[in-house]
């Protein structure tokens, strides 16, 4: 055995993000850590990487106990990762970004030249060409995720930690990255696989360990298997589905007309793009995030002027009209980073309530404070938000309750349009429920919903049709009940459409 | 309970902050060889001793009460608002100038010499705003250096063409107001006027504003998360504007009530030798923004003024001791200092 | 407009812009490992007054700089703990240090020489006059260029050494990871704050300098508050010049040019109050071919989902 984590638990105050975990790993084998939101999976692995100290057990590296203080020594132990969100160097080359931390030296210079003609070698010994002297920031995401790996194994890394690697790339790259980990696994490598992809995890793994609310529910071999099982070793139970209601679909909501945003860069951010929504109806978006999703969201809502064309709300143009001028027309938005555009993380759970809500709880300017207390306390107790009280400040809440907080607030608007933007990224299971339920509910109740997401079985279950976006624009309009994930994964690689 | 505990929190470190300032004050005090408890026992008679000295406090705690809320108001909604000398300069200039040269009764001039200064300070502040929210230029830059160009200008104004060349003195300043423009002293052969009541009521409905009302709540978000608000309908440029006017208005409105109540003449240095702008904003820093604690806090830095005063004329320590106190406060409370103290603490049990 | 060719005008230039460009140097450095250092003006304050306390006390010029420097160094230490350590609002520490360099220097200016507003003696020495030889004999070119305090070459020196340092050797390119992504050069085990600290102290030694060229150099005396901006003025510099040591140095050119040509307007028939207004004129001007990051970039990095 090359690496064991022995009953790794750690607690933070009340919380126990891992109890008495074990797992362990083979030299090249790819061993995959799947489990749901809050399962633990990330704490354990920033356990083996020197980033959070366990409260108790050990980690055995060749037979021998280890502990490391910091990446560092995680780096010096040859442990690398590749995390979620990737830490490159935006501005530097990628000779830069892969030797950073072990810069080739010419008497007291940086040998950039060196670094370059390295990074060549190792690129083309493991199979994964780049040109080095070519900015990250000019890169696709598929070859900054290669730059990522590159630079672990520039490290020396002989166990490499991969969290949810493929997230941000085209189906075709997710293809390329798994025939590259397993050629680099025959040259013996060993991996660790957090997903929660349980298809590409049955397709390149050799081992699985389940974590569920910080404990291990399983290790099993791929090959004696399946998906179904998987899953509810995750979930603990089977999932509910959802029923659909048939509805009948209305007037046009929105309607998005050849709209276009040039961008400061040589490709244009969205192309004469043009779309509707009708009431009763939810229209998904399908694509691989940064294909021009945002932007279209920031347009329709007033965040960000077009260069061309024209957005309609309920028949009145509001291309480039004041956010609130658009929401009193109509509009509710629940925004794709809560932290970002969705809260003031310092204000309290009442404040960031009141957002929006704040014209029909005055008089003469003033707030109506008991009013909107009970206001923003109903939605607590329906949502189930967790929250100290109401005065408590937003960041004190978890990501899930401050999501279903914002998506409560939106729904409160009952408007006639939604945009519903990543509606339960990082939520759990029990949230992500009650808020596709609630969105179901608008859409019954003839509200006309416009969810975008870049996860494929969210866009599936909720949708009545599925758009697709690639390179800003849509290159495909699918019917929900007839849509298949390999028909909507092809299209959103840039494919065209078939049948 | 619980409310009561992040109370007291709150207050802990002010307090915390107060003593380690009066502890470097009286190294600085020992440092020329004064005794620390009489020095400090002089300087508390300087600023409370009689009637007289606190009357005089609250005088000299006028302009920077009204300074502080200025620039609290600004910190709230996001902006550095560093201008506020510029701003109570113009605005001292224009209620000196409409005062002298407005016909009509006495009232009518004084009121109208109010609005023209809060509208003077409003304008060079809202214009700072502007060239933020137009052009992206550094508001916190921008303030700062627009404050050398109001004070060079109104230094040249007075030097020159609305010079007093009635008496024998060669000062750049203007003529005397006539007394009927005079706000009136609250009592008698004090040196407290009318201003201090404007002060009071400013820092009070500041405090209800911010609190209470939509646009004030726009504005805790504005500076809370910018993108937040501009999600909800908040439009950041116009608020920029009208939140900047608001507060140079009150930092105008600082420079005429000195003017009024105290200076009666616009005279070059009269308002930023004793640094009433910077004790301002050094009032918000302490206080976090909060109206009514910027208000205690130009108090507690006026009376430091006062008292230093007291204390030089009776000890042999210099004045500056209480610069150095304020100074120290500021540090103190800016760096959070207990609260990052009180974090690494949990952390490590 | 004869006066526009005239050798001492760019030699008080020269002389005028050290201070401001190598305050703004150290900003650069803080700029690039990701702060705002707002406390410039403070930390040569700090370095105007040590150098003459160093001066008074020791008699000695260069003495009197490195007593400055190392005062500066220890005010910055201020600045670094606060903002790395405790992690406050740098733009409120910055602001906090210029107040209490202010309160210190007034302070200490009537503790140790007993005066108030200035400190002036006529047996002090400021720094010494380099004559370089050769140069001093070209006609017009040598009146610009030699002549000056050792202070002004040092700070050219300084210029290149520093562009040598950020873009060419590993330590700066570590510096620039450090400021460009803190998370991910953290990730690979670069020690960023020790980076932080170090950048912050180099500034500190930076402003002690620029302070002593201020009191020492330019003239050899102390006056309350005789930065009088130029610490802003620099922060400005360091903007346009993208922090880039020698963008840094032609932007503080302009500044410095500003600064002397206001002297010398003195001399006509302008009121000196518009004269002197002419550099700060000219800085807001500059700033509108510099475009702020933009509120919408700052609050994005602030309000990023990772907690």
């Amino acid at each position: 055995m090359l690496l064991q984590m022995d009953s790794i638990t750690k607690s933070y105050g009340s919380v126990t993000a891992n109890s008495n975990v074990q797992f362990s790993l083979k030299r090249g084998e790819i061993h995959a850590l799947v489990g749901e939101n809050g399962a633990g999976k990330t704490t354990l692995m920033r356990i083996l990487y020197g980033m959070e100290s366990p409260s108790s057990g050990e980690i055995l590296l060749d037979g021998k106990s280890v502990s490391f203080a910091s990446p560092a020594d995680a780096i010096k132990h040859k442990i690398g990762m590749v995390h979620q969100h990737f830490m490159l160097f935006p501005t530097f080359t990628i000779a830069e970004n892969i030797v950073i931390g072990r810069e080739p030296a010419k008497a007291v210079g940086f040998d950039r030249k060196a670094a370059a003609a390295e990074t060549a070698r190792i690129g083309k010994q493991y199979g994964m060409p780049v040109d080095p002297w070519k900015k990250v920031a000019d890169c696709s995401l598929g070859m900054q995720q290669r730059v990522e790996i590159l630079k672990v194994l520039y490290q020396g890394a002989e166990v490499i930690i991969l969290d949810e690697p493929t997230g941000v790339l085209t189906p075709l790259e997710v293809k390329e990255l798994l025939v590259a980990i397993k050629g680099l696994a025959a040259q013996g490598k060993s991996f660790i696989l957090i997903s929660h992809k349980l298809q590409e995890i049955m397709e390149v793994a050799d081992r699985v360990t389940v974590l569920r609310d910080g404990k291990v529910t399983g290790t099993v071999d791929a090959k004696d298997t399946n998906a179904e099982q998987l899953s509810r070793l995750m979930v603990g139970r089977d999932l509910i589905h959802i029923s659909r209601n048939e509805t009948s679909r209305g007037k046009q909501v929105l309607e998005v007309a050849d709209v276009s945003i040039n961008g400061s860069k040589t490709k244009p951010i969205l192309k004469n793009l043009s779309l509707h929504v009708d009431e009763g109806e939810i229209v998904g978006i399908a694509g691989i995030s940064g294909n021009g999703q945002s932007e279209l969201i920031q347009a329709i809502a007033g965040l960000m002027k077009p260069d061309s064309g024209q957005i309609k709300l309920l028949g009145q143009d509001v291309t480039g009209a004041p956010v609130g001028a658009i929401r009193e027309r109509g509009l509710a938005h629940i925004p794709e980073d809560r932290y970002q555009w969705g809260v003031a993380k310092d204000a309290t759970v009442t404040e960031n309530g009141l957002m929006g809500h704040a014209d029909r709880h005055q008089k003469f300017g003033i707030l109506d404070g008991a009013g909107i207390r009970g206001m923003v306390s109903e939605w607590v107790s329906r949502f189930g938000i967790k929250t100290g009280s109401l005065s408590t400040k937003a960041q004190y809440l978890s990501g899930g309750n401050l999501q279903k907080l914002i998506v409560a607030r939106e729904l409160a608007q009952q408007t006639p349009f939604l945009i519903a933007a990543e509606p339960t990224r990082g939520v759990d299971v029990g949230a992500m429920e009650i808020i596709h339920g609630e969105l179901l509910k608008k859409r019954d109740e003839k509200g006309a919903i416009l969810l975008v997401s870049s996860e494929l079985t969210e866009i599936l279950k909720l949708s009545d049709r599925i758009l697709v976006m690639y390179e800003g624009r849509i290159v495909g309009e699918l019917d929900a009940e007839t849509a298949t994930e390999e028909q909507i994964s092809l299209l959103m690689a840039g494919g065209t459409a078939v049948g | 309970m619980d409310k009561l505990i992040q109370f007291g929190r709150s207050l802990l470190q002010p307090l915390l902050a107060v003593i380690v300032a009066l502890a470097a004050g009286a190294i600085a005090i020992a440092i020329v060889g004064g005794s620390v408890t009489e020095t400090y026992a002089e300087m508390w008679k300087g600023a409370f001793g009689s009637f007289y000295f606190f009357t005089n406090t609250l005088s000299r705690a006028t302009p920077i009460i009204l300074i502080g809320l200025g620039v609290a108001l600004a910190f709230r909604a996001g902006f550095f608002n560093m201008g506020s000398e510029g701003q109570m300069v113009l605005g001292a200039l224009s209620a000196a100038v409409t005062a002298i040269y407005l016909p009509g009764s006495g009232m009518v001039k004084l009121i109208a010499a109010i609005i023209a200064g809060v509208i003077a300070g409003g304008i060079w502040s809202a214009f700072a705003g502007w060239l933020d929210a137009r052009f992206r230029m550094n508001l916190l830059i921008t303030t700062l250096l627009l404050n050398y160009i109001a004070t060079l200008f109104a230094g040249y104004m007075v030097s020159y063409p609305l010079k007093d060349r009635t008496g024998s003195a060669a000062m750049a300043q203007t003529v005397m107001l006539d007394p009927s423009v005079w706000l009136p002293k609250l009592f008698k052969g004090m040196s407290l006027h009318a201003g201090f009541i404007l002060a009071a009521a400013g820092a009070i409905l500041l405090f209800l504003f911010m609190r209470y009302t939509v646009k004030g709540y726009e504005i805790r978000m504005l500076g809370g998360n910018p993108l937040f608000a501009s999600y909800g309908g908040v439009q950041r440029g116009k608020m920029m504007l009208i939140s900047m006017f608001v507060s140079g208005g009150f930092a105008g409105l600082a420079g005429s009530v000195e003017v009024l109540g105290t200076q009666y003449r616009y005279l070059d240095g009269a308002l930023t030798t004793p640094g009433y702008a910077w004790s301002g904003i050094m009032a918000t820093l302490l206080a976090g923004s909060h109206p009514l604690g910027t208000a205690v806090a130009a108090i507690l830095i006026a009376a430091l003024q006062t008292g230093g005063m007291g204390m030089e004329r009776n000890t042999d320590v210099p004045l500056e001791v209480s610069s150095i106190i304020q100074a120290v406060l500021i540090l103190f409370v800016s760096a959070k200092f207990t609260y990052s103290f009180i974090k690494r603490r949990k952390a490590r049990s | 407009m004869d006066f526009l060719l005239d050798a001492t005008l760019y030699a008080s230039t020269l002389r005028m812009v050290t201070p401001i460009l190598l305050a703004a140097l150290g900003g650069a450095l803080c700029a690039r490992v990701g702060l705002f250092n707002v406390g410039l003006e403070g930390l040569v304050l700090i370095g105007a007054f040590s150098a003459i306390v160093g001066n008074h006390f020791t008699g000695n010029v260069f003495a009197a700089v490195l007593f400055a420097v190392l005062c500066s160094l220890l005010f910055s230490i201020i600045f670094g703990y606060m903002s790395i350590q405790l992690k406050a609002n740098v733009i409120v520490v910055g602001i906090a240090l210029n107040f209490l360099a202010l309160g210190l220097t007034t302070f200490s200016l009537r503790a140790i020489f007993d005066v108030k507003g200035a400190y002036y003696n006529k047996d002090m020495v400021g720094l010494p006059k380099w004559d370089i030889p050769l140069l001093k004999d070209i006609p017009w070119l040598g009146d610009v260029l030699s002549g000056h305090s050792p202070l002004v070459y040092l700070s050219i020196v300084l210029v290149i050494a520093l562009q040598f340092f950020l873009f060419k050797t590993v330590s700066g390119f570590r510096l620039l990871a450090s400021g460009e992504n803190p998370t991910a050069a953290r990730s690979l085990g670069i020690k960023v704050s020790r980076i932080q600290y170090g950048a912050v102290l180099m500034c500190g030694m930076l402003c002690g300098l620029a302070g002593a060229q201020l009191s020492l150099g330019n003239v050899t005396m102390f006056t309350e508050g005789m930065t009088s901006g130029r610490g802003f003025i620099a922060l400005v510099a360091t903007m346009l010049g993208q922090s880039n040591p020698i963008g840094v140095m032609a932007s503080s050119m302009l500044f410095g040019f500003m600064d002397a040509l206001s002297i010398r307007l003195q001399g006509f028939a302008l009121p000196t109050h518009f004269t002197m207004m002419l550099p700060y004129i000219v800085t807001i001007f500059a700033m509108l071919f510099f475009k702020d990051k933009g509120y919408m970039q700052e609050a994005r990095k602030s309000n990023e989902s990772s907690r």
